[in-house]
């Protein structure tokens, strides 16, 4: 343990994991020993902060938004990218990582992401130790609660105050809802800032409501063309198998009625885009638009057992209008995960396989002395955009931070696989043999994450991407003098 | 932390393949967990888990690859094939066209498997027997005319899954160790840590390659 430690503080850009979680008893599974109440002290709190001031600060929402129309010189981000890593390297165990800040300015994105994973680590604290050990099998994700997304509230109400200074601005500053958005949207600012970032809203506020009946009545146009009528067999035949099971213990899915819905959804989005049809796993990527817009329609109700009948017909077409033309948008920028062969997929694992190559030796050493493809775990992580690895909350948050990436989050997301993989570096460097490392794999315990871990996820994932996205040589070169 | 668990003394990968919802997830589940799961989502790509037995008092580890059966994800699972010695191939008793499909695996495990591998034709949902629309003996006539070994299992209510596994298991040993005692290993296959075993002719040309330029 202390070995490898020691030899990843050498190769790793990561001298530390970046973030620690209250992990209970697994069985099987070595124990971590970290006691509860660590997370709450002080010093977790510093080392949350030491871990993450220097991945992302307000100051660099500029950067983000500006990815899309600017391209950073090469020469600059190599040269941060060398600073980033030199630091790294000289680096000894307590390293002020302040010195390898990209930004000092603000640290309050921060401050509030502590603040909430304060108060949702004693909420977890409360009910897990009632909660019995931990029980996830292969490819079995536990049932969603979708109840969670009301009982999580903002956590602050000037962030929401924010928002709504952005929404209701005569002229919308879409750059600006992008900053706020990337870390977090109220759960009240959600839906409308969803139907924004997704360019299914106008940000010209004149054209808002014109926009809304035209699409709205266009879907239906859709609907009574392709789904009222013949059907293509095979496409519905999938779709009508996989619509059922998606989440078989929440009454709100056991719905006809919701079922239906989902169904014209995506056997319209399928019909319409025949250059990959639907594949399996899409039908996760509904939930969370789904989810968002049926929580405006109905605010402050317990949605797991809400009865869709409850709802206005009009309240319910617009919820199913809404997702079918916001999913469409967002499967826009990486519909080549589903064309034939999956070829986006296959292209983005061995992205990933190259990525943790060069940022954890030790670690991507480990996978393949044990003959762990990369294929075998990250393929669903890409397919289903880690819907199938975190809660539903969770992955509400996640999109919150795609919606708002400025050029698609296709190369975004291979970073958040990346950070995704390397949160677990020591549990799988622990286990010692192909099965025990595939089961984990597959059944990452994220049951008791909460949007801190997300937001601490896409923090870690954005300065993975500052890192390496520019720089591909770097740390390939630097590795090879290394060794 | 030892477990039974890792103490093995064959390693045999087996493939579960078929149409979409004829129920292979839920045969893996109650098989390695004894567990029928509502909770029981498409799966995505290959999933994976393991379950050991006992034939002739020598523990025998199946390591199952449970497959997506959508065809968009053959290119996918097909490479999952490659090693496999044993494949059930699952279709559901109540829907006629996963059985029709079966012909269609059986190219595809032509196509992608080692040539030896071991075929076991499950129907799966025999609880369904109000809707059951292919007769036991036109399956089992079928798997004879295939040379494939036949049964029908409910996952839901158990019935046959346990014979299942053991007898496609039983049948692998009984050709590797009788390959065995024909050639004897190298200490190149099966024992613990190894490589899972080899039912072709030769063992030397096995499969790991590990790469890692």
């Amino acid at each position: 343990m202390e070995s490898y430690q020691t030899e990843y503080d050498k190769d790793g850009l990561l001298s530390e994991t970046f973030w620690r979680t209250p992990q209970r008893a697994v069985p099987g599974r070595p124990l971590q020993r970290i006691a509860q109440n660590e997370v709450m002290s002080g010093s977790s709190y510093q080392q949350f902060q030491a871990s993450v001031n220097d991945a992302w600060d307000l100051g660099d929402d500029e950067i983000i938004s500006g990815i899309a129309e600017t391209k950073i010189s090469k020469a600059i981000s190599q040269s941060v990218a060398l600073n980033v890593i030199n630091s790294h390297r000289n680096s000894t165990k307590n390293v002020n990582r302040s010195d390898v800040k990209i930004e000092t300015e603000t640290v309050k994105p921060q401050e509030e992401a502590v603040a909430v994973k304060k108060n949702e680590v004693k909420k977890i604290g409360g009910s897990s130790s009632a909660s019995g050990p931990i029980r996830h099998y292969p490819g079995r994700p536990r049932a969603v609660r979708p109840s969670a997304l009301i009982s999580r509230e903002e956590s602050s109400e000037s962030k929401l105050e924010r928002f709504q200074q952005v929404l209701e601005s005569s002229v919308l500053d879409l750059n600006e809802l992008k900053h706020l958005s990337w870390s977090g949207i109220p759960v009240k600012a959600r839906a409308v800032t969803w139907r924004l970032l997704a360019g299914y809203l106008p940000a010209n506020t004149e054209r808002r409501a014109e926009t809304l009946d035209s699409k709205r009545a266009d879907y239906k146009h859709l609907v009574r063309q392709y789904y009222d009528a013949e059907r293509e067999e095979e496409t519905y035949r999938q779709i009508h198998i996989d619509i059922p099971r998606m989440s078989p213990l929440v009454a709100l899915f056991q719905q006809s009625t919701v079922q239906v819905m989902f169904e014209r959804i995506l056997y319209i989005w399928a019909i319409r885009h025949p250059a990959s049809g639907y594949v399996q796993g899409i039908n996760d990527l509904v939930t969370p638009f789904f989810m968002v817009f049926l929580q405006e329609a109905a605010p402050n109700k317990e949605l797991d057992n809400l009865p869709l009948d409850s709802l206005s017909e009009v309240q319910r077409d617009i919820i199913e209008a809404d997702s079918f033309w916001c999913l469409s948008k967002f499967l826009d920028s990486v519909q080549d995960n589903y064309i034939f062969a999956q070829l986006g997929i296959q292209y983005k694992v061995n992205q990933l396989k190259e990525l943790i190559r060069r940022i954890d030796l030790p670690l991507h050493e480990h996978l393949q002395t044990h003959g762990v493809d990369y294929l075998q775990f990250s393929f669903r992580w890409m397919n289903n955009l880690l819907t199938r690895e975190i809660p539903l909350p969770c992955t509400i948050r996640l999109w919150d931070t795609y919606l708002a990436e400025s050029d698609g989050f296709a190369i975004f997301q291979l970073y958040v696989c990346a950070a995704f993989l390397l949160h677990w570096r020591e549990r799988l460097m622990q286990e010692r043999d192909f099965q025990g490392l595939m089961i984990l794999l597959q059944n990452v315990p994220t049951q008791n994450w909460t949007d801190s871990n997300i937001s601490m996820l896409v923090a870690e994932a954005y300065r993975l991407k500052f890192a390496f996205a520019d720089a591909p040589n770097h740390l390939h070169n630097a590795g090879k003098s290394d060794r | 932390m030892g477990t039974r668990e890792d103490e093995y003394d064959y390693l045999f990968k087996v493939v579960l393949i078929g149409d979409s919802g004829v129920g292979k997830s839920s045969l893996l589940s109650r098989f390695t967990r004894n567990e029928f799961n509502l909770e029981s989502k498409s799966t995505i790509g290959v999933e994976f888990a393991t379950r050991s037995i006992e034939v002739d008092g020598k523990t025998i580890k199946a390591q199952i690859w449970d497959t997506a059966g959508q065809e968009r994800y053959r290119a996918i699972t097909s490479a999952y094939y490659r090693g496999a010695v044993g494949a059930l191939l699952v279709y559901d008793i109540a829907k006629h066209l996963s059985y029709e499909n079966v012909e269609r695996w059986l190219r595809e495990l032509r196509d992608h498997a080692d040539q030896n591998i071991l075929i076991m034709l499950v129907g799966n949902k025999s609880d369904l027997r109000h809707l059951r629309s292919i007769p036991t003996e036109e399956a089992k006539a079928f798997a004879e005319t295939n040379g494939l070994s036949f049964i029908e299992t409910s996952a839901l209510d158990s019935t046959n899954v346990e014979p299942a596994f053991q007898n496609i298991l039983t049948e692998i040993y009984r050709i590797v160790s009788q390959k065995q005692m024909r050639d004897p290993p190298e200490g190149d296959v099966i024992r613990p840590d190894a490589e899972p075993a080899d039912l072709r002719p030769s063992a030397a040309d096995s499969v790991r390659k590990q790469c890692c330029q």
